[in-house]
């Protein structure tokens, strides 16, 4: 089995005086697929962020691969080791290509490859802003496939599939679920829940195991 | 008519000091436009305003201390700009930052400035320069930044892309975003107050903000739209000061217009080219919509 394992525990978000997530343990063991699943609003987003480090005011531990980040050195380690698709892509303030976004993953040729299998290719000479919401995340799935090329061994998905059709949706799982490494992917999307292995749920905040 | 005009504007270029301020304008322009392409990409607009200020500041202590003004005013404004560069972690951090900088730094520099006894308009006079008065110093100064601002750009241009796209995209692909945001405010902070004291505060936006917002309609990436900041800069720069030398103008308002009527022109004409871009995107894949 490949991937990384994610280890959680006591964690606490604040947006403000609000506990987005509150005092969430969980053990992901390498190469499971969790779908994270809950009404609007009750913490999957900030979980998955505070993975990354992009949601700031976090407490409680969380390790990925068995490492905890301590240090610029450590978050960059954490951000090469987590491919990210986020919830709403950027629409960006200056223009970006759509070659420029596969690259940043960091394994380029993996990227385009994917991009042409998930019908983008064509479109990596465009700036992002002109791509639809659903070119924009199918480009977002490809460069996460050049993340997992390139060294990758969690992937951290954020509705991966909530702007596409439903032949899309079915696309992307697959390519989500083919990719070698711990994925956990928050879904609103009942078939992607069930081809997962685990499906947890939150609300307000606290997690529960569903199956 | 004609030929003794032209005629003028060719003995006016025998003269030194005007060579100097063509040289000067045409060197300013591949350097400054890219300064610029950072101030449209970071949202910091008001940023001459607030350098204007913190370097006043810093002519101010410089009076007190007895320590060159203006080196202090340089080392200020790089020191505003490090240090608003933490809040640059939040979309409007940056835009708001620039705004409660000058205001807190004016409020400093007349504090100073009274503690001191220095007269404020002598501090003032110390921070505007004129592009006709630029001496060699200056314009080996401007040589520097015409050089060192777009080599880094292009040494460092995917990860100012992301950076400019996107910052939480850019610390995703492992971008050291603080340190990337650090280094160009800083760039972008003494770029602003060295250009104040050689060309005017005027003829700052004229060549770092309006080239860089005209480009930023005309290019599809960050280097296209450098690119074209430095084209518009120079023909701007050129066209510019030849028509303030025709008819005896000041340079640093016939520049600002020149350049305001180039950014207004291509507000007007690339709607049609982005629309265009778009079609053949929701062609391709309409379901996806």
């Amino acid at each position: 089995m490949e991937g990384l394992d994610v280890r959680m525990s006591g964690v606490v978000c604040r947006h403000g005086r609000v506990e987005a997530v509150r005092d969430v343990d969980l053990d992901i063991a390498r190469g499971q697929r969790v779908a994270l699943t809950g009404t609007n609003g009750s913490g999957k987003t900030t979980l998955l962020r505070a993975v990354l480090g992009l949601h700031r005011h976090v407490a409680g531990r969380i390790l990925v691969g068995g490492r905890d980040t301590g240090s610029a050195a450590g978050w960059a380690w954490r951000r090469q080791a987590c491919a990210w698709i986020p919830q709403k892509p950027a629409t960006g303030r200056f223009p970006l290509l759509g070659r420029e976004l596969l690259a940043s993953g960091g394994a380029r040729a993996e990227a385009v490859e994917a991009a042409g299998k998930l019908g983008v290719g064509h479109l990596a000479d465009r700036p992002l802003h002109t791509l639809s919401g659903g070119q924009l995340q199918r480009m977002y799935l490809a460069r996460a496939v050049g993340c997992v090329a390139a060294g990758a061994g969690v992937l951290l998905a954020d509705e991966p599939t909530a702007a596409l059709d439903f032949s899309g949706q079915e696309e992307a799982a697959d390519v989500l679920l083919s990719l070698p490494v711990t994925v956990v992917v928050v879904t609103h999307d009942r078939a992607l829940a069930e081809r997962c292995d685990r499906v947890l749920e939150m609300a307000a905040g606290r997690l529960r195991e569903v199956r | 008519m004609s030929a003794l005009a032209a005629a003028d504007v060719g003995q006016l270029l025998q003269l030194v000091p005007v060579q100097r301020a063509g040289v000067a304008l045409l060197v300013a322009a591949v350097g400054l436009p890219v300064i610029g392409v950072v101030i449209v990409g970071l949202d910091i607009m008001p940023v001459r305003f607030a350098m204007m200020h913190v370097a006043l500041l810093g002519i101010a202590v410089g009076l007190l201390t007895g320590l060159d003004p203006m080196l202090c005013a340089l080392v200020a404004c790089a020191l505003a700009g490090a240090g608003v560069a933490p809040l640059a972690r939040t979309p409007d951090g940056l835009s708001g930052a620039m705004g409660l900088l000058m205001s807190l730094a004016i409020a400093a520099a007349l504090l100073v400035l009274a503690v001191s006894g220095v007269n404020a308009a002598g501090a003032f006079s110390l921070l505007w320069g004129s592009i006709l008065s630029v001496g060699t110093a200056d314009l080996w100064l401007l040589v520097a930044l015409a050089v060192v601002v777009p080599a880094l750009f292009w040494w460092r241009r995917r990860d100012i892309a992301l950076l400019l796209y996107d910052r939480e995209l850019a610390l995703s692909s492992g971008v050291r975003v603080d340190r990337l945001t650090l280094v160009l405010l800083v760039l972008v902070a003494v770029s602003v107050a060295g250009a104040i004291k050689l060309t005017g505060a005027l003829l700052v936006d004229a060549l770092t903000l309006l080239p860089a917002l005209a480009a930023r309609r005309l290019g599809r990436s960050l280097l296209s739209i450098t690119a074209w900041a430095v084209g518009i800069g120079v023909a701007v720069n050129l066209t510019g000061f030849l028509v303030a030398l025709r008819f005896d103008w000041p340079p640093g308002p016939v520049l600002v217009l020149t350049a305001g009527v180039v950014v207004l022109a291509v507000h007007l004409v690339p709607e049609r080219r982005i629309s265009s871009w778009r079609a053949p995107a929701s062609a391709s894949l309409p379901s996806s919509h």
